[in-house]
């Protein structure tokens, strides 16, 4: 525990020394407080996750509520470890990035602070310390997000929608904890926990709805996802890494901590609504992923797409937990947790990627981007890698955590408990569907963004950027190869999590039999990424070694070559290329209904002739589906009211002398 | 003098108070407003004197004839040097007309008789039962400050608010303590002289001073 407190000092310290060191040192100090504090917290965490102690540290409180209690248990300490690897990465790759960007000291010095309350909040042990932390968390992130509030509109209207919903979402989570330390007599989670059961049912199941309210809306789940599209993709690239592959992790932090250890979660009703939830949310951050053309805003519609994934593997364990099925109930929470981890290591990655890639080439938009495997071919590949993870092709580590996310589903159908059985097979085609679609859509990024011919100038100019940013990036790379060739190695770790999660003994036999492969102990599955990996590699060196077998055999092989007739390609031009906007097209139109695209096309025609066309503009906007039809009439009506009560000033000294003698009589009529 | 005169005396004093308060309603002259206060604060001395002289209270004494000098003719004073720098001394156009703000004293009055009716009671027989008065006096002194625009009015409304309060407190309690009394009157007379000094300033860089014309700040 000391070393994990002189973690959280050692990011204070980078705070502090990003706000009042000189301007050259400011930058390398604030990252290096940043990357030491993760270092020092994984490394405390490592400790916890492979011993499974629990530690524990508490301030002697002098007023009521006003004492500190830190406990670093497996649950937290599984948080911590993803938080400090992101949070590695980020603070590498923030010396680069911000060294060129818009020089901000707020920002120098909020990022290893964001970073060090990320790190507070799951070994937070009470109501109090843990609001704070959580508060703490919320403030840093939107001070972060202001970073570019002078120049983008944008950026301003995302700190309001996300000061709104963070906000809402911690007063509800406030109440809901504090509903449940005034039953309990005590606001230490220990006292909780021990009381919880004797709680009246209808307490607890007011308070998880309550605190589910909260933290599905930081986890960006739909229809509380409002803030996180805009939130992410305006945020500094560290921030959003950040925000992305360690906030949002939180909120599904605190449904398993609340509602599965706090309250010992056995309502069978409660894990069906997270399982809805998590389905709702795969689902549209699917759809809308696949039609963003703006990089950051497609790369945040993922991350709502992975946290539903990762909130139906909850759901479906808590139900099998509520029905009696432990050992399912274990390997899906196990599936849940692997993913988050991997969500958060590979998402981190690829959230950096558009950092870079904006930062060469001054844009986002991929039609705008292209050809930059051959321009910054290493930024490039680290790309490629996150790329491949989120589709989960092996041997990168999305593979290893979706397949055991499927098992999980699909050993549900056995079970006779028609509530299980449906999570299960609406889990398996959740999971089908956006595999799916998350392939389309990086497919787009990619393919538009990294292949192909430069779209814009700025994409035909763009030069490697700085080694400190290439290294964040390959940290968080190296992650997604090692814990996608090796799931076994982070097994372990994880079932500790989960059943502490779950609330179940240590003891119980595990459903993964874990060693360089993963098995599934009496379910009959198993895979070997390792092998995979291997077979994969002799499968390229045949190809390419037999493609130059055949290719010296060829009579034709002094040929020269030319292009014949060019086919149309002499004049190939960036202009005939596909764009991001055209790749999504059908699958637009396949999911109009969800989307609602605004189509626009403008056609200006000759002078001369309207039948000569001058030019043609085509423009199409998506919104929100959501947030139009259920925010935009409550937005409406709280301004409308807004603008009632501010008639009531309206400047007449007359007028506010007559409130008070109204109210005066008022109250002597009353009185009398 | 016998008791029966005390009695007398009190209920002209505390009825002159509130016939000065409704009447400065009525009249929309500022120079008679102000002449009102005078009066209104000297009917205040005397119901303070007439305490004073039937409790045989030495401090009670001191405070009628501060009450005398300030409420009677210091601040009447100072309100009329502002008075006299306008031309145009009257208060054109209130917010409610004259008949009708008449009419809301008389129901103000009502408000302020049922509004104490508790409060009388407490002490059946005794000079509390004038309280009303004082109430009614703090209410009409309220209706003076929302219904009239002129900044010398609505320094008088506040100055009528205050003798109200005073006179409540001459009849409800034997006499207030001296200390109590002559930090309330040293307050009035601050506030009396900072929105003099306020007004004149205003009077010369815009004018004939009309707060309502404050409005143009608002926003």
């Amino acid at each position: 525990m000391v070393l994990f407190l002189a973690g959280l000092g050692l990011g204070l310290a980078g705070g502090v020394a990003g706000a009042v060191l000189p301007r050259s040192a400011r930058l390398p100090a604030a990252a290096l407080g940043g990357a030491t504090a993760s270092v020092v917290a994984f490394i405390a965490a490592a400790r916890v996750l492979v011993s499974g102690h629990v530690a524990t540290a508490a301030s002697g409180s002098v007023l009521p509520f006003s004492g500190v209690r830190l406990t670093l248990d497996p649950l937290g300490a599984l948080f911590v470890a993803t938080t400090a690897a992101v949070g590695l990465a980020a603070s590498c790759f923030s010396v680069g990035y911000e060294a060129h960007g818009p020089k901000s000291r707020v920002t120098t010095a909020t990022l290893p602070l964001f970073l060090t309350s990320l790190l507070l909040v799951p070994v937070a042990a009470s109501v109090t310390t843990f609001m704070v932390a959580w508060e703490l968390m919320a403030l840093t992130s939107l001070v972060l997000l202001l970073t570019d509030h002078r120049r983008r509109a944008e950026a301003r209207a995302a700190a309001q929608w996300y000061a709104a919903m963070t906000h809402l979402g911690a007063a509800a989570i406030l109440l809901g904890l504090v509903l449940l330390a005034a039953h309990a007599g005590g606001q230490s989670f220990a006292v909780i926990a021990a009381h919880a059961r004797a709680m009246p049912a209808a307490v607890r199941s007011v308070a998880f709805v309550l605190v589910l309210v909260g933290f599905a809306s930081k986890a960006g789940a739909v229809p509380l996802h409002v803030w996180l599209p805009r939130a992410h993709s305006e945020a500094p690239s560290p921030a959003s890494a950040l925000m992305s592959g360690a906030m949002v992790n939180l909120g599904i932090y605190g449904i398993v901590r609340v509602g599965g250890v706090l309250l010992g979660g056995t309502v069978l009703w409660w894990w069906l609504v997270v399982a809805a939830i998590g389905v709702l949310s795969a689902l549209f951050g699917a759809v809308h992923a696949a039609a963003s053309s703006d990089l950051k805003r497609l790369l945040a519609y993922s991350t709502i797409d992975n946290m539903g994934l990762v909130l139906v593997g909850v759901g479906a364990a808590g139900a099998l937990v509520a029905t009696g099925h432990r050992t399912l109930a274990d390997l899906a929470m196990v599936a849940a947790l692997f993913h988050l981890v991997n969500h958060a290591v590979f998402k981190g990655c690829l959230f950096l990627g558009a950092g870079a890639i904006q930062h060469a080439t001054g844009t986002r938009d991929l039609d705008r981007l292209g050809g930059l495997v051959h321009r910054v071919p290493v930024t490039a590949g680290l790309v490629g890698v996150g790329a491949l993870s989120i589709i989960g092709l092996p041997p990168f580590n999305g593979f290893a955590s979706e397949w055991l996310l499927l098992q999980g589903f699909l050993r549900g159908f056995g079970d006779p408990s028609a509530a299980t059985m449906t999570v299960s097979l609406v889990g398996v085609a959740t999971l089908a569907l956006t595999g799916g679609l998350t392939a389309a859509a990086f497919v787009k990024a990619l393919g538009i963004g990294l292949l192909g011919q430069p779209r814009s100038d700025g994409a035909a100019r763009a030069r490697e950027v700085a080694p400190s940013m290439l290294a964040g990036m390959a940290v968080l790379a190296a992650g997604c190869v090692a814990v996608g060739v090796v799931p076994g190695a982070v097994v372990p770790a994880l079932r500790r999590a989960a059943q502490l999660g779950l609330g179940l003994t240590a003891g119980s036999p595990s459903p993964i039999r874990s060693g360089m492969s993963l098995d599934l102990a009496g379910l009959r599955g198993a895979i070997e990424p390792a092998l995979l990996l291997g077979a994969l590699l002799v499968g390229m060196a045949v190809v390419w070694g037999g493609a130059r077998l055949v290719a010296q055999r060829s009579p034709y092989r002094s040929a020269r070559r030319a292009e014949a007739w060019g086919c149309g390609r002499e004049l190939q031009t960036a202009r005939m290329e596909y764009t991001a906007t055209s790749f999504a097209e059908p699958l637009q139109r396949v999911f109009a209904d969800v989307l609602r695209p605004d189509h626009d096309v403008e056609v200006t025609h000759a002078v001369e002739s309207r039948f000569f066309p001058q030019a043609v503009r085509y423009h199409r906007r998506v919104d929100d589906a959501i947030e139009r039809s259920a925010y935009r009439p409550v937005i409406r009506l709280v301004s409308a009211w807004g603008a009632l009560a501010r008639r009531v000033p309206n400047g007449s000294t007359n007028r506010y002398l007559a409130y008070g003698f109204v109210a005066l009589v008022v109250v002597l009529v009353v009185l009398a | 003098m016998s008791a029966a005169l005390y009695v007398d005396a009190l209920d002209l004093g505390a009825g002159a108070v509130l016939v000065c308060a409704v009447t400065t309603l009525w009249r929309r002259d500022l120079r008679a407003n102000v002449s009102l206060l005078a009066t209104q604060g000297v009917a205040l001395g005397a119901v303070a004197g007439v305490q004073a002289a039937r409790t045989g209270d030495a401090g009670l004494a001191v405070v009628a004839v501060l009450v005398l000098a300030a409420k009677g003719i210091a601040i009447p004073k100072l309100l009329s040097a502002v008075v006299r720098r306008d031309p145009r001394s009257r208060e054109t156009a209130p917010l409610v007309n004259v008949p009708a703000s008449l009419v809301a004293a008389g129901m103000l009055v009502v408000v302020a008789f049922l509004a104490s009716s508790r409060l009388t009671a407490l002490l059946p027989g005794s000079t509390a039962r004038l309280a009303p008065l004082g109430l009614a006096t703090v209410l009409v002194g309220f209706l003076v400050l929302v219904i009239r625009r002129k900044a010398v009015s609505q320094i008088i409304g506040l100055l009528l608010v205050d003798n109200g309060i005073a006179l409540v407190a001459f009849v409800l309690t034997a006499g207030v303590p001296l200390v109590v009394e002559l930090g309330a009157s040293l307050d009035v007379l601050l506030v009396v002289v900072v929105l003099r000094l306020l007004a004149a300033r205003m009077h010369t860089r815009f004018g004939p001073v009309d707060p309502d014309q404050l409005r143009e700040l608002h926003d």
